[in-house]
């Protein structure tokens, strides 16, 4: 495991320093999300189903931008972090499963 | 090392990952997280279970408030926003910026958590007690486990600030930071989850 971090070797990659930009594109692109959101909600009257898919959709796009960039697991040796929160999310899913099957059928 | 011997010369590009320790503890943090994780899906799964098991009490279209969970949101990913600046200013070896995003940071977290905090209370005067119904202790024990989150994480930050105030950045201090930092993260990404889920899916 360790081994995803030997890549920080030598101190002399000074380029390594990101700028702002990024994560700037993702903090306006979970606004838009969340705006989009809250405001589908707030005008009603739409298919009730075509909502709730929209809102798990854009929920899931934003959490991954998060995760991806602030989070910073699309970077180089997080291999492990991406195993870690997949498993976690794995059983997540069979427990909403689980619950929405429990209760619906 | 002494306090103030944290110059710029002194200090690897990622001070997080320059020691064993340091990269030790962000993995083990990541353990943590996946934990935490399978953990807030317990209690989303109770939730979705007895979202519809009101009885007498109120249901949730008639609780929840739109416009008071969207400012909440604002200034939880405002927050989240913060604390990437915190790092960045971090991997610049800019201590005094480094505290200031990390006390931004706080302070919107500290106001989510006073809106809650009011949010409850109103739901409390309108009958929507812990114990009211199935509903109300899911979404009480949901909401209420990551409001805790929250309160935790403005605690920890908070120490934290107050340690690199006294001992400096150090490759030390640093992985604390970053870990925090982290967390932080990962308790607005619930919160994604739980104001489309909770609140907006509850409206609908």
């Amino acid at each position: 495991m360790t081994e995803n971090h030997s890549a920080t070797g030598p101190q002399t990659q000074r380029h390594r320093v990101e700028g702002p930009q990024k994560h700037i594109v993702v903090f306006i692109l979970s606004m838009v999300l969340t705006i989009i959101a809250f405001a589908a909600v707030a005008a009603g009257k739409v298919n009730k189903l075509f909502v709730i898919f929209l809102l798990l959709g854009m929920a899931i796009v934003q959490a991954f931008a998060q995760m991806a960039f602030w989070m910073h697991m699309k970077d180089r040796g997080h291999l492990f972090p991406i195993i870690t929160i997949v498993g976690g999310v794995f059983v997540v899913i069979m427990l909403v499963a689980l619950a929405l099957l429990w209760t619906w059928w | 090392m002494s306090a103030h011997d944290h110059h710029a010369g002194a200090l690897p590009p990622e001070p997080e990952k320059a020691t064993l320790e340091g990269r030790n503890k962000i993995l083990g943090f990541w353990l943590f997280l996946g934990a935490e994780t399978v953990l807030f899906g317990t209690l989303f799964s109770a939730y979705l279970a007895f979202r519809n098991s009101v009885l007498d009490g109120p249901r949730p279209e008639e609780l929840f408030q739109l416009p008071m969970t969207f400012i909440m949101t604002v200034a939880l990913l405002v927050s989240s926003l913060t604390s990437v600046f915190a790092v960045q200013a971090m991997h610049r070896h800019k201590t005094g910026p480094m505290l200031g995003w990390l006390a931004v940071t706080i302070a919107l977290g500290a106001l989510f958590l006073g809106m809650e905090i009011y949010e409850f209370n109103e739901y409390v005067h309108e009958g929507h007690r812990f114990t009211t119904s199935a509903f109300s202790s899911a979404f009480y024990s949901l909401v209420g486990f990551h409001g805790a989150h929250v309160a935790f994480g403005i605690l920890w930050i908070g120490l934290v600030i107050l340690q690199i105030l006294k001992k400096g950045l150090t490759v030390v201090t640093a992985p604390k930071v970053y870990v925090s930092a982290i967390y932080w993260h990962f308790i607005d990404v619930v919160w994604v989850f739980i104001f489309t889920v909770v609140y907006l899916m509850g409206k609908v």
